[in-house]
Parts: C-alpha cells; sequence; structure tokens
C-alpha cells in the first residue's frame, strides 16, 4: 500500500479539490464500489476477464464455431490432415493449428477442450463454494463442538493426497467426466469452508446480528439472510483463485489417463496423445497449442483472482520494518 | 512434551488404521469373484476362478482379510504378491522408493532455495520492481501444469540440444543409482528437478511474501526497531523466523505428498518411482500393486503430517497446551 493509494480512499474519483467557494462534495461509497474502482485501475485483471468471457463465449459456442471452420472435433481428414507418410499436417490454410495423429483438427480439439476445461475448472468450484459456504457458515456460528468436529474434518479433508484419491478412486469406478468433477468439488470446498468460518467468528459478534435477533430473527435466517451476504466478497475472490486450480487439476488427470476420457478433445489429453511415442518432437503443434490455452485460461484467472483479492483488501501490506 | 508426542503416535496410528481399511474396502470390498477371474484370466473355469479366491483369501469376511493385511504388511513388511508376475508389492516399492526420494529431496532443496530468497526479497519492498517481477515469476509458474512444463523442457533442453544443436547437455535415458554412479545419478536427475522445482518455487514465494508481510506489519518489528537493532537483524530474527510456521506446515504436506509418488514428474520423465508404479499397475488392473503403493503415499502423508506438528510444539510451547 502506497500513498497514491491512501489517496484513492478519500479523493477515489478525482474530483476538483475543494477550494472555498466551492465545498467539496462528499460521494458516498459502498465498499463494494471503492472495490470496483480500485479493480478498474488494475489493467491486468480487467484483460484478463475479457479474455475469460470472450473463451467462456467461445466454449458456448463451440459447435457453430467449429461448424463455420468446417471440421469437427472427432472427424477425421486422412486425405487433407495425414500428409504421404500419414504423418499430421503442420498449421497452415487448411488448419490453421495443424493436425494430429489421426488427421483431426487440433483448431477444433482445442474450442472443444475449453468446453471440458472451463466445465470443470468452473462447476466444481461453484459446488465447493456452495458446499464450503454452508459448512463454513455453521462452524462459525455455532462454535463449541459443532466447530470443533467440522474443523478438524476439514482438516482432515485438506491434507488427504489428491492425485492417491484420484487413482484408487479411478481403479474402482473407472475415468470418467463425473468422477473428475466431484472429485474436485471434494478437494476444494474445506478450504472455502475454513475461510468463511473465520469470517464468521468476527461477523456474529457484531451489532447487526443483534439487530436481527431481537428483531426476531432464528439462527438460520441470521446466518443465510444477515451474515451470508457479508461473506460473498472474500467467498468471490477464493473461488476464482480456485477455478484455476481445479483446471490445472482436470487437466493433469486427464493427461495421467485418469479424468476425461478420449476421443473426446481435452486439453490434458491432447497433450496426453502429444506424448504418446513422443510424436511432439515432429509435431511441435500437438504439445504447443493445448499448452498454451491451458497457461492462458489459467493465468488469466489468477491475475483476475489476484486483482480481485488486492481491490477487496486494500490494507495488506504496510512495513514496519523501516528504511 | 513426552505425552504431547505420545498423543500424537497414538492418533497417527488410529488414523492410519482407517485409511488402510479404507483403501481395502475400495479396492477389496466390491466383488471377490470378480477379482479372482481378473487374476487367473479370461479363460478360466469356474473351479479356477473359486480355487484363486480361496488361494487370495477373499473367501474371508472383509475385516478378516484386512486385518490379515494390516498384520502382514506391519509384522512381516508383507503387502501382498503382484497380480501379474508375482512378485512380492514390497520387492517392487523397494525398487521404486529410491528414485522418488531422489526425486522428491534434490527438487525439496532446489525449490526452497529458489522460493524462500525470492519470497523475502518481494515481501521486504512490497510493490518495488523487484516484487513486481517476483510476482510475474510465481504467477507464471502457478499457471503451467508442472507436467507442461516437465514436456516443454524435455522439449527444448533434451530433444532439441541433442537432436538439432548436437549440444549433449543433458544425458538420455532415466534414472542411474546413487550407489551406482553418483555423477550420472545427479546429471539424470537435473531436469526433474528443475521441472518439479519451478511450480512449488512459485508457491513457495507467494506464501513467504503473504505470511512474511504479515508478520512486518505487526507492531512488534517497531519496537525492534525502535529499540535501534540493525535492520537486518528485525529481519531475520523477528520476522522470518515468525514467518516461517506456514512454509512449514507446506513444506510437511508437500514432502508427504511426492515420497508417496511424485506421479506427474514421474510419468513425464519416465522415472520408474513409486507414482509410476502405481500408476502402470492401476492400467493393468493389479490391485494388490495399487493398494500397496496408496497405502504407502498415505502413511508418508500422516507421518509427515505428525512430524510437522511435533516441530511446532518444540518451536512454540503454546501449541503443546492446547
Amino acid at each position: 500500500m502506497s500513498a497514491t493509494d491512501l489517496v484513492d480512499i478519500s479523493d477515489p474519483g478525482g474530483e476538483p479539490a475543494p477550494t472555498a467557494d466551492a465545498p467539496a462534495k462528499i460521494a458516498g461509497r459502498t465498499p463494494m464500489q471503492l472495490a470496483l474502482r480500485r479493480l478498474r485501475k488494475d489493467k491486468l485483471a480487467i484483460i484478463s476477464a475479457v479474455f475469460i468471457v470472450l473463451l467462456i463465449l467461445v466454449a458456448i459456442f463451440a459447435p457453430v464455431i467449429t461448424a463455420v471452420i468446417g471440421h469437427g472435433p472427432n472427424v477425421q481428414f486422412p486425405n487433407t490432415g495425414l500428409d504421404a507418410f500419414g504423418t499430421p499436417v503442420g498449421p497452415g490454410k487448411h488448419f490453421l493449428f495443424g493436425t494430429d495423429e489421426l488427421g483431426r483438427d487440433v483448431l477444433s480439439r482445442v474450442i472443444y477442450g475449453a468446453r471440458v476445461s472451463l466445465a470443470i475448472g468452473i462447476g466444481a468450484t461453484l459446488i465447493s463454494l456452495i458446499i464450503g459456504m454452508v459448512v463454513g457458515i455453521f462452524a462459525g456460528f455455532y462454535g463449541g463442538p459443532v466447530d470443533t468436529f467440522l474443523s478438524r474434518f476439514m482438516d482432515l479433508l485438506l491434507s488427504f493426497p489428491f492425485l492417491l484419491l484420484a487413482i484408487a478412486l479411478v481403479a474402482r469406478f473407472g475415468p470418467s467426466f463425473q468422477l473428475v468433477l466431484y472429485l474436485l468439488a471434494f478437494f476444494g470446498w474445506p478450504a472455502i469452508g475454513r475461510l468463511v468460518r473465520g469470517q464468521v467468528l468476527a461477523l456474529k459478534e457484531r451489532e447487526f446480528v443483534e439487530a436481527a435477533r431481537s428483531l426476531g430473527s432464528n439462527n438460520l435466517r441470521i446466518m443465510f439472510v444477515d451474515i451470508l451476504p457479508n461473506l460473498l466478497p472474500l467467498a468471490v475472490v477464493y473461488s476464482t483463485l480456485l477455478v484455476p486450480i481445479n483446471i490445472v487439476a482436470e487437466a493433469t488427470l486427464s493427461f495421467l489417463g485418469l479424468g476425461v476420457q478420449l476421443p473426446t478433445a481435452s486439453w490434458g489429453g491432447m497433450i496426453s496423445e502429444s506424448q504418446n511415442g513422443s510424436l511432439y518432437q515432429v509435431a511441435w503443434w500437438l504439445l504447443v497449442f493445448p499448452s498454451i490455452a491451458l497457461f492462458l485460461v489459467t493465468l488469466a484467472f489468477n491475475l483476475l483472482g489476484d486483482g480481485l483479492r488486492d481491490a477487496l483488501d486494500p490494507r495488506s501490506g504496510r512495513s514496519q520494518l523501516g528504511k | 512434551m513426552f505425552s504431547f508426542v505420545v498423543r500424537r503416535v497414538i492418533y497417527l496410528v488410529i488414523v492410519l488404521l482407517i485409511l488402510s481399511f479404507l483403501t481395502y474396502l475400495l479396492f477389496f470390498g466390491g466383488n471377490p469373484g470378480n477379482i479372482a477371474a481378473q487374476v487367473v484370466g479370461r479363460n478360466a473355469t469356474a473351479a479356477q476362478i473359486a480355487n484363486t479366491r480361496i488361494r487370495l483369501g477373499l473367501n474371508h469376511s472383509l475385516l478378516y482379510q484386512w486385518w490379515h493385511y494390516v498384520t502382514q504388511a506391519v509384522f512381516h513388511g508383507n503387502l501382498g504378491t503382484d497380480f501379474q508376475n508375482q512378485e512380492p508389492v514390497i520387492t517392487e516399492i523397494k525398487q521404486a522408493l529410491p528414485v522418488t526420494a531422489s526425486l522428491t529431496i534434490g527438487g525439496a532443496i532446489l525449490w526452497m532455495l529458489l522460493g524462500i530468497p525470492i519470497g523475502i526479497q518481494s515481501a521486504t519492498k512490497p510493490r518495488s520492481i523487484r516484487d513486481r517481477l517476483s510476482t510475474i515469476f510465481a504467477l507464471t509458474f502457478l499457471s503451467i501444469p508442472s507436467f507442461v512444463l516437465g514436456l516443454v523442457m524435455l522439449y527444448f533442453l533434451f530433444f532439441d540440444l541433442t537432436d538439432h544443436a548436437h549440444l549433449h547437455w543433458f544425458p538420455s535415458g532415466t534414472y542411474v543409482p546413487i550407489t551406482q554412479n553418483v555423477g550420472q545419478w545427479f546429471v539424470h536427475m537435473i531436469l526433474p528437478w528443475i521441472s518439479i522445482a519451478l511450480v512449488s518455487a512459485a508457491v513457495y514465494t507467494r506464501l513467504m511474501r503473504a505470511s512474511l508481510l504479515d508478520v512486518l506489519g505487526e507492531d512488534y518489528i517497531r519496537t525492534a526497531r525502535a529499540k535501534g537493532l540493525p535492520r537486518r537483524t528485525v529481519l531475520f530474527k523477528h520476522g522470518v523466523r515468525a514467518a516461517l510456521s506456514p512454509i512449514v506446515t507446506q513444506f510437511g504436506l508437500d514432502i508427504g505428498t511426492l515420497l508417496g509418488g511424485a506421479v506427474i514428474t514421474e510419468q513425464v520423465f519416465s522415472l520408474q518411482g513409486i507414482g509410476k508404479l502405481s500408476l502402470t499397475s492401476l492400467f493393468s488392473k493389479n490391485l494388490p500393486v495399487v493398494s500397496g503403493t496408496i497405502l504407502l503415499g498415505a502413511a508418508f502423508i500422516v507421518i509427515f503430517n505428525a512430524i510437522v506438528d511435533v516441530l511446532y510444539a518444540v518451536l512454540d510451547p503454546r501449541v503443546r497446551l492446547s
């Protein structure tokens, strides 16, 4: 936090400085408005948000886009997509991102891969968010043995070995989209739950809770109508940071063969195929394009989450160390 | 202190027993006939399947089977036999463990050496150029999945250098035992170490920065400065030392997890470690090996968690009381 940021709070919009004839106009702003103002100045976060929205649109309209390109994600083009020796064709006029070993269009597959990544990344995060909020609110609000039990349980889950459990579950149930989704949701919620619990511990001592109680609200109403809205900003930030973790985890599972199965296009699966027989040594585009897609979407969510966190928490980082 | 350690060990044993039961249930709980059929092969007769069931002890109650499994594992170091080559699972684990341990320990040294100094740098001068650069470093490597990083490094630093530039900086082939040739062991591990360390270093940089920033905002730091202690002393003796506790927790978790199988890095670099063993056995439906490796991994994690707890109690006497 530097001096310029401090000025922001008292004079957020750069209004004209107060003079003798025109007294300062003081505009009341909610914390949310202040946060949005700070966020708007964070160019990287804004670019990331735009990128994410565009990517979501691409994922939603994937069938339309690939129809325009003319190459479905699982259609093989043995004549145009493979050269005379049956090896993949590099990026060119027909295939912007080249083709894979079966003569499929890499671009179309990357576009369809966005569907898997976003669906699991965002879907699992939403499930985690709901479970984490509910459990965290209960633990923080009731305290005592309820809190001890729920907190211990969350700690236990947080120390669970993710990949080992994934391997064990795949061994038992076989790999599938649903398994990945539930697995990631299951691993994501304790972190949110712990965070929410900490917030609720502080919030439940505030006057508005007392006020709600004196108006006759019961516990459930206080928890979910009065306290919950105060938790949302924090929950949104941590969800934004959980999405890239889930996207990378999905890609990792698919890469290891534990996630979404072929021929469904997923970025991790595509990268795994490119490693098959070290094919990417001759056909670099098989490794590069899905990797770049994965990197960009993860980076975008990380930057956005970072920006949101800084915007909502302007107090962090005032060192007492001196020069 | 002693009673704390005893309590912690009892808790550890209970968690391990529960974990082993859940693992056993998950793997062998379902359909014993099916497992036996897999072991004997496709063309087996019903009688052969029934005999195999008895040979594998699958005809007993699940609880009995599990208890047998646990006592065999604890008192005889026996984790069952590989369904395919009939080798004891423990032998295969003993072969794979040095690979995983080399990878984990070397990688951990590297990521601590990278992550902690960078984190300290950026926390002492928040919002400086150095801090921004370290944030970019951290966010970049946090956003590259470790398998992508590994493959890209393999492509540029191995295939490209060797095939196109004819520079043999990094040797081909995989693991060379340290007992056989220390130099060869080292050069073969360089790429896997870098690949495993960069992503973790990013995590540690972020963690160190956040934790140290919190500590440096405390009043006692100002007090220490005000009574005339030099900046360096305050930073390292009062600041960094207090900021290390989340790092210790994370380190314990990471080491435990990786020793139980650095699955991704082992897969990318074809290192025959625990993770790779677990994964290959999974795809060949070799259940005793999968359950053995998973139990081992879980044990590592639980044990390292306990070590971290005890370390905490040594460092901070308040922990013992709670």
